[in-house]
C-alpha cells in the first residue's frame, strides 16, 4: 500500500478524536472570545448585544479579580521555585545508595496520588483552630500559642502553598530522579579525579544537566499554580475575606455564582493571555540557561 | 411541577392534591439545587418550563422581570405581609410563600443552669451572658466563621431590631435592592453595636479557622454554651449528643420585645405565565393556600411555620424560647427584598465581616464594600 493511502487511513482513525476535541475544547474556547464582547448573562441568554470592551475595563475596577490575580501570581511563583528547589534536593538525596531508598521514594511520592479535594478536607482538620485541629493541639501541649493557619488572612495563602508543596514535591522528585539517572557517571569520576568537592560537582555538573527536567517541572508548576482551584475551594473557599481568592476561584464566582457569563468570559480571555505571556517568558529564560550550558 | 428537593419532601402535599383534585395529574420533577436555576432559567427563556415553578425570592424577582410568572394577587390576602412582601414585585404577588426557615441562637440549658444563667431579653443582657460564661471558663459561643454565613446573619439579627423594624425604615430593603439607598450611613450604628461581640473578645479571630461542622461539634459536645443555627441542625446535634438539653432565643436589640429571627419563606410556588394549563395550575395553588394544603406541606418540613393567616403548627420543644417571636410574625431576611443578585451581595458582606473579625477592617469599610458590590451588580444587571 502506498504512503498516501496509509496516511489517509491514519487520518480516518483520527477523525473521532479530532471531532471530540473541536467540539468540546476548540469551540468553547473560541466562543469565549465572542461572549467576552457581549452582555451575555443569566438574565440575558438570547438577543445579545455587542458591548465592545466594557467587560474588560470593568475588570480593572473589580477588587475580587485583582486580588485573585495577585494571589495567583504569589502562589504560582512560590510553588514553582520551591517545588523545583526541594524536588532537586530530594532527588539528589534519594539517588544516593541508601538501603531505604525505594521506601522513601514511595513515601514522598504518595501524597500526589490523592485528589486535591481529599487533601483539602484532610488539612482542613489538621490546620483547624478547633479541638479537632491536631497541629494546634500539639502546639498547645508544649505550651505554645495556637496558630490560626486558615483563619489569619496573612497566613492562609501560605498554608495552602504548604499543603500543595507537601502533595506535589514528590512528583517533581520523580521527574528529577529520572533525569539524574541519565547523567553519565563519567562526569563525576572525572571531576573527583580533578579534586572537585561534592558541592562543586552539584553546581557544575548535576544542575546544568538537569535543565530538561527543570524545564518540565517549572513550566508545569507555573501553569498549574496559575490554574489552582480545587485545593483552594476545599481548604478555604477563597477566604478569610478574599485572602485566598485565586484567578480561577474568582472566575467561577463571577461566572456561575453571580451569573455574569460575559464578564467571566472577558476574565478568561485575560487569563489566557497572562498564562501565555508568563509561560513564554519562562521558557525563554530556560532556553537561555540551557544554551549557556553548552 | 419542578422543585430542588426530592419528592419525599412534598409527598403529603402531592397526596392531598391527588385526593382533592382527582382530575389534575401532577408530574413532579426533581432538579438538583446547584443546577436548578440554570436549567429552569434556560427552559423559561426558550418559552417552555414547568407549569408550577418552585422559586426563591431572588429568582422570583428575576423571572418576573423577564415576564415568566403569572399574577397570583387574588390569593395574596390569605397570607401575612411578611410572607407576601418577599414574593411580591410592585404590589403584584408572583409566588405563594412556603414553609419558613429560620435561624436563632441555640443554648445549652444544662450549662446555663449550672451557672444560674437565664436566656437574655435584650442585646445588653446577651453581652453580659457572654461575660459571665467567659468568667466561668466556658466558651460562650461557637461560631464557624470560616463560612461567610453566621456573622452575616448574626449582625443582621441585631440590625433588624435596631433599624429595619422601625416603621420609618419599612421600605429600606426594597429601596436598597433598587439602588436608591446605601448601607453606609444607615446600618453603621447597628453594626457598631454588633461589633461589641468582637471588641469584647466573645467572637475571636481563631473562629475564622473553624467551619460549620466543627462549630456544631463544639456546641453538641458542650464545649460551647451557645451556637447560632436553625432547625436543620437539630437532628445532627441530637445524634452527636442524645442527652443534650437545648432551647433557642432570638436576636435582640437594645429595647426588649419578642426579638427577631433571621429567616423567611422557604420555597415559593409560582405559576408559569405561558402555561397551557393555567386553570389547573390556579386550582392547585388555591389548594396549597389553604390550612389543609399548608399542613400537608409542613408534615414533611417540620420546624418551619406557615405564612397563611391563622395557621400555626406545633414546634418541637427545643424552640419554646422563640414561640413569642413566631407569634409576632418576626421572621425575616433583609436580603430577600434585595433583588435578583442578593445571594452574591450577602456573600461579599459576610466576607467583609470576616475581615472585620480578623482586625483588618472597620464597620464603615464593611458597609462601603457591600454597597460597592450592590452597585456593580445592579449596573451590570441593566
Amino acid at each position: 500500500m502506498n504512503r498516501t493511502a496509509r496516511e489517509f487511513q491514519y487520518g480516518l482513525f483520527l477523525i473521532p478524536a479530532f471531532l471530540f476535541y473541536v467540539l468540546f475544547c476548540v469551540y468553547p474556547f473560541a466562543t469565549m472570545f465572542y461572549y467576552s464582547l457581549t452582555d451575555y448573562s443569566i438574565v440575558k441568554q438570547t438577543g445579545l448585544h455587542f458591548v465592545g470592551f466594557r467587560n474588560f475595563s470593568e475588570i480593572a475596577h473589580y477588587d475580587l479579580l485583582l486580588a485573585g490575580i495577585k494571589n495567583s501570581l504569589i502562589y504560582a511563583v512560590l510553588m514553582t521555585v520551591f517545588q523545583t528547589a526541594l524536588g532537586i534536593l530530594l532527588a539528589v538525596a534519594l539517588d544516593k545508595k541508601l538501603k531505604t531508598r525505594n521506601v522513601l521514594r514511595s513515601v514522598f511520592f504518595l501524597p500526589a496520588v490523592f485528589s486535591p479535594l481529599v487533601i483539602g478536607f484532610l488539612w482542613n482538620y489538621l490546620l483547624s483552630t478547633s479541638d479537632a485541629g491536631l497541629i494546634n493541639r500539639a502546639l498547645t501541649s508544649v505550651g505554645l500559642d495556637k496558630i490560626n493557619f486558615l483563619g489569619d488572612s496573612d497566613l492562609a495563602l501560605y498554608a495552602v502553598v504548604f499543603t500543595q508543596l507537601w502533595q506535589w514535591t514528590g512528583w517533581a522528585m520523580v521527574i528529577f530522579l529520572a533525569n539524574l539517572q541519565s547523567i553519565s557517571k563519567d562526569y563525576y569520576e572525572a571531576a573527583a579525579i580533578d579534586g572537585a568537592t561534592s558541592s562543586q560537582q552539584f553546581w557544575r555538573i548535576t544542575l546544568p544537566l538537569l535543565q530538561p527536567s527543570v524545564s518540565v517541572v517549572s513550566v508545569t508548576a507555573m501553569i498549574g499554580g496559575l490554574k489552582v482551584f480545587d485545593i483552594v475551594m476545599s481548604l478555604t473557599g477563597g477566604g478569610p475575606g478574599n485572602a485566598t481568592q485565586t484567578i480561577m476561584t474568582a472566575y467561577i464566582k463571577t461566572s456561575f455564582d453571580e451569573g455574569f457569563y460575559s464578564f467571566g468570559a472577558a476574565y478568561g480571555v485575560v487569563f489566557f493571555g497572562a498564562v501565555l505571556v508568563l509561560t513564554m517568558l519562562l521558557m525563554q529564560l530556560l532556553k537561555k540557561w540551557g544554551g549557556s550550558n553548552r | 411541577m419542578a422543585y430542588w428537593n426530592k419528592e419525599t419532601t412534598v409527598q403529603s402535599l402531592l397526596d392531598l392534591i391527588k385526593q382533592k383534585l382527582p382530575n389534575i395529574e401532577i408530574e413532579y420533577q426533581f432538579i438538583e439545587n446547584a443546577q436548578y436555576d440554570n436549567i429552569i432559567g434556560t427552559q423559561l427563556a426558550a418559552g417552555s418550563g414547568p407549569d408550577i415553578i418552585s422559586v426563591g425570592p431572588p429568582a422570583a424577582t428575576q423571572y418576573n422581570k423577564l415576564g415568566y410568572l403569572a399574577d397570583l394577587s387574588n390569593l395574596a390576602d390569605r397570607f401575612s405581609d411578611a410572607g407576601t412582601s418577599v414574593y411580591s414585585v410592585d404590589g403584584k404577588l408572583v409566588a405563594l410563600p412556603g414553609i419558613s426557615w429560620f435561624e436563632g441562637i441555640y443554648y445549652n440549658k444544662e450549662i446555663f443552669a449550672k451557672y444560674g444563667l437565664k436566656p437574655p431579653k435584650t442585646f445588653e443582657e446577651e453581652l453580659k451572658l457572654h461575660e459571665d460564661l467567659k468568667k466561668n471558663g466556658v466558651k460562650p459561643q461557637a461560631m464557624g466563621a470560616k463560612s461567610f454565613e453566621p456573622m452575616m446573619k448574626s449582625s443582621m439579627g441585631l440590625i433588624m431590631n435596631e433599624f429595619l423594624s422601625q416603621p420609618a425604615n419599612k421600605d429600606f430593603d426594597a429601596k436598597y435592592g433598587k439602588g436608591e439607598t446605601t448601607l453606609e450611613g444607615n446600618w453603621n450604628a447597628g453594626l457598631e453595636k454588633w461589633s461589641e461581640l468582637i471588641k469584647r473578645g466573645y467572637l475571636t479571630n481563631d473562629m475564622l479557622g473553624i467551619d460549620y461542622d466543627q462549630a456544631l461539634d463544639e456546641f453538641a459536645t458542650g464545649k460551647a454554651a451557645m451556637w447560632e443555627s436553625g432547625p436543620w441542625a437539630l437532628e445532627a446535634i441530637k445524634q452527636k449528643n442524645p442527652n443534650i438539653q437545648l432551647d433557642m432565643f432570638p436576636f435582640y436589640g437594645s429595647a426588649g420585645g419578642p426579638g427577631w429571627l433571621i429567616g423567611g419563606p422557604g420555597v415559593g410556588f409560582a405559576a408559569n405565565a405561558h402555561s397551557k394549563n393555567a386553570d389547573a395550575v390556579m386550582q392547585v395553588l388555591d389548594l396549597i393556600a389553604t390550612p389543609e394544603g399548608q399542613k400537608a406541606f409542613w408534615e414533611n418540613n417540620q420546624g418551619g411555620s406557615s405564612y397563611l393567616k391563622g395557621v400555626s403548627f406545633d414546634m418541637p420543644a427545643e424552640f419554646d424560647g422563640v414561640k413569642e417571636t413566631f407569634q409576632a410574625g418576626n421572621v425575616y431576611a433583609p436580603w430577600n427584598n434585595w433583588g435578583g443578585s442578593a445571594s452574591s451581595i450577602i456573600e461579599d458582606y459576610g466576607k467583609a465581616l470576616q475581615e472585620l473579625l480578623g482586625g483588618k477592617s472597620d464597620v464603615s469599610t464593611v458597609l462601603k464594600t457591600t454597597d460597592k458590590t450592590t452597585a456593580r451588580l445592579l449596573q451590570l444587571n441593566k
